[in-house]
């Protein structure tokens, strides 16, 4: 198993989600909302808004999931933090990075997994909004934008969080 | 931008939202969106549209319930580009009565729920294409 490399600006990234209030929170209608329609609109399984903590990734919203953290040393997520684009991973038992990590080998037996950065305005990538399948798929350009879209309305929902916390 | 402009009739936000903003981050066709019938006319007052996708619902009770075409008869009746343009309907069901009636109105597509983002923006992609030569 491949652990994902730290960010560059882990501690300004880290600022920026303390900072946001939004850590071991009661679930919110507005980021529920948008993992169902994900979970819906994808037909997956899983979908869940993902925060990405200093030793553990945390769920601020979740469809087909009662896990509400994993450690970070596991995440997926952790990894798709560290670029712009989306991650995208057709067949997790055939990735090196993925095959024997815990959550591919046992529950939630992840296969496919692809998850969009929610990515501040300010280019800090705080977690993502991601959908795991217990089989191997695709995304092609459509279901990109679709993903990217779902991942830009949650992003303007942190953002009025951060104007809350702001004014 | 793209020249086409589609108008979506839909009042579940979320979906509406998603429809349009993909379409834009994709450079398709420029989604025009209306949670209301009443919305959907004062669009169509002030531009022409390539095309329409509009969610039906079902007005009235037991054996007169049916579903409200009002919005589609008033596109058809239009002396302007409404008359001809695409429309597509979305409907929690086709019945018999419904598909009679949307022959009659010349309706190009009827989806069916549950509806998903991906196949309303197949739809607009569609009506949005340039007309192949012959």
């Amino acid at each position: 198993m491949q652990v994902a490399a730290i960010p560059a600006n882990e501690s300004t990234r880290l600022a920026a989600l303390y900072q946001l209030l939004i850590l071991d929170t009661l679930p919110e209608e507005r980021f529920d909302k948008i993992a169902a329609f994900a979970a819906q609109e994808f037909e997956v399984p899983i979908a869940v808004i993902t925060l990405v903590d200093a030793e553990r990734q945390w769920f601020k919203a979740k469809v087909g999931t009662e896990v509400c953290e994993t450690g970070r040393d596991v995440s997926f997520c952790a990894h798709a933090i560290l670029h712009d684009d989306i991650m995208v991973v057709p067949d997790a038992a055939a990735d090196a990075r993925f095959v024997d990590n815990p959550l591919v080998t046992g529950e939630p037996h992840i296969r496919f997994y692809a998850g969009a950065p929610l990515t501040l305005a300010s280019g800090l990538r705080l977690g993502t909004l991601c959908l795991i399948d217990r089989a191997p798929r695709t995304l092609d350009a459509l279901d990109l934008g679709i993903l990217g879209t779902l991942r830009d309305l949650a992003v303007m929902e942190l953002a009025r969080r951060e104007e809350q916390h702001d004014a | 931008m793209p020249d086409s402009h589609i108008l979506l009739v839909e009042p579940e936000p979320m979906l509406r939202r998603t429809v349009a903003m993909t379409a834009r981050s994709l450079g398709m066709s420029q989604v025009h969106e209306a949670a209301t019938n009443d919305a959907a006319l004062r669009l169509l007052r002030s531009r022409t549209f390539q095309g329409a996708v509009v969610a039906v619902n079902c007005i009235g009770s037991g054996a007169d319930r049916q579903y409200d075409l009002g919005l589609i008869d008033r596109l058809r009746a239009d002396d302007t580009a409404g008359k001809t343009m695409p429309i597509a309907i979305m409907a929690e069901q086709a019945t018999a009565e419904l598909l009679s009636a949307l022959r009659n109105r010349n309706i190009s597509r009827v989806i069916l729920k549950p509806f998903r983002a991906k196949v309303l923006l197949e739809t607009i992609e569609k009506f949005g294409a340039p007309p192949r030569k012959s």
